[in-house]
């Protein structure tokens, strides 16, 4: 364990022979003990007043609480002491000399994005959190830095990031500004000067040898799109959040349980209450009414918190994407491992004509979050900023054979059919009607669950699309693809269409074309990459 | 098969089919197992929610699976054997496989991250052996089984180097 009074830079934290970048090894801010035991105080709070209790609040009680008290904020002082942090010519290492000694060392060349978030206490006291995506799916291999300086986590991100291979060019922004409609706001592709003064990094000479330096202080950040705040009303829409209100009911539950003890709650008051509630249905009732009314209100509140001024920039080769009003988030790809997009809409959203933008980025963890481009947006305002800051798809879907439509049909009405008529036989007739019912809705369904299949093919990207509650369109770069996989089951067989699964090392790992026509769909794989798959057509094209 | 994907060239080993037998047959094994299982309990036990015909006559239910699982028995395997086949040509992997479904999977050598050669209990006694052939993505990685033993070393080595020369690092 090491005192309080060692100093910064241990022998042997840095290797001996390798320069350190910036400075040597460092330490989070010292604002963050600010912040450990207002984090402790919920897990404190109980054993605290358990002991006060247990002593009748007698001043020995007391003592012993302040003792707790004391030991926890000795134990946040000195994990902050032994915890330091260094960035090397070529990576980063984290130390941890607590009881045991632990290095965590993470090679520069490895580092697939940086996200910075500000919960509300840090931003109180201008701290961020730091997190280190090495793309290794998660867990322990990602390097957390909890408690920098807002400018400390700004170096450190451009350092970290400029660290990469040489960044690519990125296309213009002059290219939305074409695209755009009359109802476009004019917030796409504007500049925003060059970037945040403390986020600028001062390179000390000779470090970067090895590589290309950015000149930071050249290459002006961009910002792609800021989203108005008037779009926020598009999130309910979304679906997500929806759940908020019981979510929150649920929380609230189990608190009640959790500290039931406390509050008088023994298994007789329990039972008094349940059975207080069995003899006025009304309220349980009332209360999910008013759960389910509260969803739109709640799920939109919960999606203006976490995607309030949604901007995406980029800078150095990477994209930033930056969301959230309590805690700001600030997620970084790498745009040289960026393969493509998907743009991702509901049943409603389609209706109302917004869409969700992801990227398609090769290793990444976690993509949901990190991926994520845009929140409910409007279709042309997402489709303009995919192909400017991605790249355009200037080829229209394909759309699949009638045979598709009749299975989609019979995948949609058949199993409630089936359904209906073995309730029918049973004599259940509640679940013949609603069956039935769902029958009917299917038709529709499939309907558009048909319209919505289709692919394309512009000579740089293929773009496949398919769903309906939840529509989604993939657009991939032809270089992204490993592979091809063409799926026929025995009902396609008969139907015949079949599935084309292009293998693409990125995302989800495969976007299917599904219920081509036979030849249509070993047609497009072979047009995309004609190479793989013309010697194995068992005609020579005309 | 008609359509618009010609065969691959070649079989896999014809031994493959008792592979596939033995596979078969265990699967069955355990399924006539199972349904004799249920078979008991359901004969064990009155319960108002199982009719009377049916406890009574439980052991019907192994019997008919049986006899309705017993053709497939034999047909998977020779159907496997006529489906499965492979081919390595132009640098890229082409392998056909299934019975009921059928896939097709298209590998360039170029994208090949792993080769893998692998030999089952079964497979060790039939020498057999599996070519795993793994890209970043699982959708681009393809399996090849039933191979013989030297054809399966040999593709696996020419594989292994191919991809060496090839390495594209895009993805």
């Amino acid at each position: 364990m090491t005192g309080p009074g060692s100093p910064p830079s241990r022998p042997g934290t840095a290797q001996p022979g390798r320069q350190p970048y910036g400075q040597g090894a460092a330490r989070l801010s010292p604002l963050v003990l600010l912040i450990d035991p207002i984090r402790m105080l919920p897990s404190l709070f109980l054993p605290l007043m358990g002991v006060l209790v247990a002593g009748g609040f007698s001043p020995t009680s007391f003592g012993w609480a302040a003792f707790g008290v004391a030991g926890s904020v000795l134990y946040a002082v000195i994990r902050w002491v032994t915890f330091t942090y260094s960035v090397t010519a070529d990576r980063v290492e984290l130390t941890r000399a607590f009881v045991g000694r632990s290095v965590r060392t993470i090679p520069l060349e490895r580092i697939r994005g940086v996200d910075i978030t500000t919960p509300p206490l840090h931003r109180l006291l201008g701290l961020a959190v730091l997190k280190i995506d090495t793309g290794a799916g998660g867990g322990d291999a990602e390097g957390e830095l909890d408690g920098l300086t807002m400018g400390e986590a700004e170096r450190l991100r451009a350092v970290l990031l400029s660290r990469g291979p040489a960044a690519l060019p990125h296309p213009q922004g002059s290219l939305a500004r074409d695209h755009a409609g009359s109802d476009m706001p004019s917030n796409i592709g504007s500049n925003a000067g060059s970037g945040a003064g403390p986020g600028v990094p001062a390179f000390p000479a000779g470090t970067t040898a090895a590589h290309v330096p950015i000149p930071a202080a050249h290459v002006p950040e961009q910002v792609h799109a800021r989203v108005p705040r008037s779009w926020l009303r598009y999130g309910p829409l979304s679906g997500a959040y929806l759940l908020t209100p019981f979510a929150l009911a649920a929380g609230a539950v189990g608190l009640v349980f959790q500290w039931g003890d406390e509050l008088g709650l023994t298994e007789r008051n329990v039972r008094r209450a349940v059975e207080w509630v069995w003899a006025h249905p009304v309220l349980p009732v009332a209360v999910v009414v008013v759960l389910v009314l509260a969803m739109p209100l709640a799920g939109g509140i919960a999606y203006a918190i976490f995607n309030w001024d949604f901007s995406l920039r980029s800078r150095d080769g990477y994209l930033i994407a930056e969301r959230g009003l309590v805690t700001r988030r600030a997620v970084s790809l790498e745009l040289r491992r960026i393969r493509g997009y998907e743009l991702v809409d509901g049943l409603i959203e389609r209706w109302v004509g917004v869409v969700r933008l992801w990227a398609v980025v090769t290793g990444l963890g976690d993509s949901q979050t990190r991926g994520q481009l845009l929140p409910v947006t409007p279709r042309k305002f997402a489709a303009a900023v995919a192909s400017e800051v991605i790249g355009p798809l200037s080829a229209p879907l394909r759309p699949h054979p009638p045979r598709a439509r009749r299975r989609r049909l019979f995948r949609a009405v058949a199993p409630w059919l089936v359904t209906a008529a073995v309730a029918l036989a049973l004599g259940w007739a509640v679940v013949t009607l609603a069956a039935l019912a769902l029958a009917a809705v299917g038709i529709p369904l499939g309907l558009d669950r048909y319209r919505s299949l289709g692919h394309a093919y512009d000579g740089t990207r293929l773009s496949v699309r398919s769903g309906s509650l939840r529509r989604a369109q993939a657009v991939v770069e032809r270089r992204a693809i490993v592979g091809w996989t063409v799926r026929q089951t025995l009902f396609q067989r008969s139907s015949g269409v079949l599935t084309v699964v292009a293998g693409v090392g990125a995302g989800s790992g495969g976007y299917l074309a599904i219920d081509t026509g036979e030849a249509q769909g070993v047609e497009f794989a072979a047009e995309v990459t004609p190479d793989w798959i013309r010697p194995f057509l068992s005609k020579p094209p005309s | 098969m008609r359509g618009p994907l010609r065969d691959p060239a070649h079989r896999v080993s014809r031994r493959a089919i008792a592979l596939w037998l033995v596979e078969a047959l265990i699967g069955f094994g355990f399924l006539v197992g199972g349904a004799a299982l249920v078979a008991y309990w359901i004969g064990g036990s009155d319960w108002a929610l199982v009719p009377g015909w049916l406890s009574d006559h439980a052991w019907l239910l192994p019997v008919a699976v049986a006899v309705v699982m017993l053709p497939f028995v034999i047909v998977e395997p020779l159907w496997r054997y006529a489906v499965h086949r492979w081919e390595l040509a132009g640098d890229v992997v082409y392998a056909r496989s299934g019975w009921l479904s059928r896939e097709w999977v298209f590998v360039p050598v170029s994208r090949i991250q792993t080769v893998d050669k692998a030999q089952g209990w079964f497979e060790r006694v039939l020498r057999l052996a599996t070519v795993r052939i793994r890209t970043a993505s699982h959708a681009g990685s393809s399996t090849i089984q039933g191979l013989d033993y030297e054809v399966a070393a040999r593709l696996a080595e020419e594989l292994a180097r191919r991809a060496q020369e090839l390495r594209d690092d895009a993805t």
